[in-house]
């Protein structure tokens, strides 16, 4: 794993995305961000609904393109999707047919990611996430037999399996009851290596309309506007890793959780009246 | 609508229009090639399409089929729609009734006209009864899906403000399950138009020339005793063109009843 | 929320309803048949019992059975093999869409029953009439229920896949292919529906054996209990096929609500 160096893992340089609606006008669903994402950092982008968040996901991860600007990993133009962006989406689309065993190993299976890997090597890694991800015992079920949180999990084994450079989450927790949610917010940073040094994370790009998830989870905080969606804030988070139940309570991450809400509430509240 | 819509509409006609065309050719191409007298070729069957409807003969066959789709599909509603919202919202009513309508599903009219013709004659009787019986069933299978869909917190909110059973299932589960009675009602319309067909064919091949007419009975006598082929091919072409005027014009009249679904 | 469609009430409670029915239905039958006192016109369920059970004894009803049965099956190969790979074809690739559409929708319409005369002359009375009707009567629903199964797969997956690297080939194979596959038999069951209604007909006019054939040889004769065994044959079969292919379902596919809805 190369080390926290200055060059920034991904760059999104003026970035705007428009399309044309029925009615005839444009839409600008991004105008003019930019922005650098340092190696190992978990990045997370908040904002109101409808701010472009999902857009700017969707644009690192190739399945758009922009109508300006430019999007760069490791310096090279990303144009297309690829297994050294790996996503999870909000509703975990996991292959139905296929068993959770069957779910995380199919990058390996039919994508780069496995080329070079024998069957043995291949089953170890996929071994090696079903077991992170808390899902041993479970890994011949289908997922319409699985709980909200364990699909969440198969979803994240099997974006890690592939063990991509960059690891880009839409939402993923939005699903779930709000218990859930805090048991996996821990499970995530577990399965991240916020117990490991810097050094031996993956770059992490996080979308979350949920405040109090993004200062618990970030190293820095993108805070978005919408109408069109630009980039307002970007917010270190100087809380102590690992962070735990009690990192809640630190009167610091109340003072950042109030800040950002300051910056986002007005949009928040207009968009509960128009 | 916007330049590119345009534009993108010219290739698409083309490209929609190659292979029917191509078709066409081919025919043609292949009865000059082989020409038999009695095959049909594309202006053979366009001059018989044209004589057919001058004489009258063509447009009285459509409407007589027609009068009995019609009126088997009118009594095949008035039965099913009732009872598959009986079926749909009184458990004990599905229960016992069930079994009879799935035992008699699979059985398709067509199977019942030697029946029917025995009770009934080769009349117009006969045929509308086999439409009623083809069309029933998609009727009633629709309505109590229709009846079922119905949210059943809705009906549980209607409960709470005391509203009686028979005003809930006027004025919650019939609007909630209209959409899907519809669906019956298209799938209906199109197994009735084919029932008479197939029901006008039968018959006119067991009764000879004689039966009462409708364009399956035209097809038949085609075949069987003017052997024209070329009108054949017209008959197809109006079962067709009649089967998809029929589809349309009745999702017109459905989306005028129902506009909040489509 | 939908409440779940009634299956029969389950295991023994559901048996015992089915036959309290269906006993009810015959005593009306035996009625209603002593009332008319025409063993021709209406024969009572003993009657009809009585000639099942001889038609079984000779094996004739069983004869029959297989004959029609196998042009069935034979019908439904050669419907999925054309019907499944162009639905796959239209689904996913635009120009195929564009080019095969007119030509689908102008055919559609015109049942495989209409095609009967026209058919005769091709193929004359025997075992290749029944099978192309048949075959012509599964493919629509079949090639329209496969599009609409191609194209209703979640852009999520095809994207999940994309974003691991999977090439377009691969994806096609793996993702769409299974992903469709719950809708695509939903779609068979439906062609095998609409090729069972066509086989009497088709039998009735033009094969020399198999059930439609036997309903119309002793409705001549007026032997009306053995028209009814055969008509309660074709429900029997047509039932069963059905049943297999929605236990085919469950088998193939237990992860989609298709199969494990009615």
């Amino acid at each position: 794993m190369e080390p926290l160096s200055a060059a920034p893992k991904l760059r999104l340089h003026g970035v705007g995305k428009r399309f044309a609606l029925r009615s005839g006008a444009d839409a600008v669903a991004l105008d003019g961000f930019t922005l650098d994402v340092r190696r190992g950092e978990f990045l997370v982008i908040v904002g109101p609904s409808g701010c472009g968040k999902t857009t700017v996901l969707n644009l690192l991860a190739g399945l758009e393109l922009p109508t300006s600007g430019t999007l760069a990993i490791d310096g090279r133009a990303i144009a297309a999707p690829g297994a050294d962006r790996g996503v999870m989406f909000q509703d975990y689309a996991l292959f139905p047919w296929r068993t959770v065993w069957g779910n995380v190993e199919y990058g390996l299976v039919y994508g780069p990611a496995g080329r070079g890997l024998d069957r043995a090597a291949r089953d170890a890694r996929v071994r090696h996430y079903v077991d992170l991800v808390g899902l041993t015992g479970s890994e011949n079920k289908y997922p319409h037999q699985l709980s909200g949180g364990m699909r969440q999990r198969v979803a994240l084994a099997r974006l890690m399996a592939n063990e991509p450079e960059v690891l880009l989450m839409d939402e993923p927790l939005a699903a779930l009851d709000a218990q859930t949610r805090l048991i996996l917010q821990d499970e995530l940073l577990r399965i991240w290596g916020q117990d490991r040094p810097a050094e031996a994370r993956r770059t992490v790009v996080f979308i979350t309309h949920a405040i109090d998830e993004a200062v618990f989870l970030a190293d820095r905080v993108a805070v978005m506007t919408s109408h069109p969606g630009r980039l307002k804030a970007l917010l270190d988070v100087p809380l102590a890793r690992p962070r735990n139940d009690m990192t809640r309570t630190h009167p610091d991450f109340q003072a950042l959780a109030q800040h950002i809400w300051g910056l986002i509430r007005d949009e928040a509240y207009r968009a509960t009246v128009t | 609508m916007t330049a590119a819509a345009s534009g993108a509409l010219a290739p698409r006609l083309l490209r929609g229009a190659a292979v029917p065309l191509l078709l066409l050719a081919v025919w043609s191409a292949a009865t000059a090639l082989y020409p038999t007298v009695r095959t049909p070729t594309p202006a053979k069957v366009a001059l018989a399409a044209v004589e057919m409807t001058a004489s009258g003969d063509l447009p009285l066959g459509v409407l007589q089929s027609l009068g009995r789709v019609f009126g088997g599909f009118a009594v095949a509603a008035a039965l099913a729609i009732p009872l598959g919202l009986a079926m749909g919202s009184v458990r004990g009513v599905e229960r016992n009734v069930d079994p009879l309508v799935e035992s008699f599903r699979p059985i398709a009219a067509i199977a019942i006209l030697p029946l029917a013709i025995l009770w009934l004659g080769t009349g117009t009787s006969a045929a509308v009864s086999i439409v009623a019986y083809a069309a029933f069933f998609p009727i009633v299978v629709n309505t109590v899906a229709g009846v079922k869909r119905v949210d059943p917190t809705l009906l549980r909110a209607a409960a709470t403000m005391g509203v009686d059973r028979l005003t809930v299932l006027r004025t919650v589960i019939v609007p909630g399950a209209l959409p899907s009675i519809g669906v019956g009602l298209r799938i209906a319309l199109g197994v009735a138009w084919t029932a008479i067909i197939a029901a006008e064919l039968a018959v006119g091949a067991k009764a000879g020339g004689g039966g009462s007419g409708g364009i399956g009975q035209m097809m038949f006598v085609f075949y069987a005793y003017s052997i024209e082929l070329n009108r054949i091919v017209v008959c197809m072409i109006a079962v067709g063109l009649v089967a998809f005027v029929l589809d349309r014009g009745l999702r017109a009249i459905l989306a005028r009843l129902m506009p909040w679904s489509h | 929320m939908t409440r779940q469609p009634l299956r029969s009430p389950a295991g023994a409670a559901g048996v015992v309803v089915y036959f309290r029915t269906m006993a009810a239905f015959a005593l009306a039958w035996a009625a209603l048949s002593a009332w008319t006192a025409n063993t021709a016109l209406l024969p009572s369920p003993l009657a009809v019992g009585r000639a099942i059970v001889e038609l079984a004894a000779d094996l004739e009803l069983f004869k029959h059975a297989a004959i029609s049965l196998g042009r069935m099956v034979a019908s439904l190969a050669i419907a999925v093999a054309l019907a499944v790979p162009l639905g796959l074809l239209m689904g996913t690739r635009r120009l195929a869409e564009d080019l095969l559409d007119p030509v689908v929708e102008v055919l559609r319409p015109i049942s495989g029953i209409a095609w009967i005369p026209l058919a005769l002359f091709m193929f004359g009375i025997g075992n290749a009439l029944p099978v192309f009707i048949m075959t012509y009567a599964a493919f629509f629903p079949i090639l329209l229920g496969t599009i609409s199964g191609v194209r209703g797969v979640d852009r999520r997956l095809v994207d999940a896949a994309r974003t691991m690297g999977v090439p377009a080939r691969t994806i096609m194979t793996t993702i769409v292919v299974p992903a469709a596959t719950p809708s695509l038999l939903v779609a068979i069951r439906l062609g095998v529906a609409s090729a069972w209604t066509a086989v009497v007909a088709a039998e009735l006019i033009g094969a020399p054996s198999g059930l439609g054939y036997a309903i119309e040889w002793y409705r001549e004769l007026l032997m009306t209990p053995q028209v009814m065994a055969f008509i309660a044959m074709i429900g029997l079969l047509g039932f069963l096929f059905d049943a297999a292919l929605r236990a085919l379902s469950r088998r193939l596919t237990p992860w989609a609500p298709e199969a494990r809805a009615r």
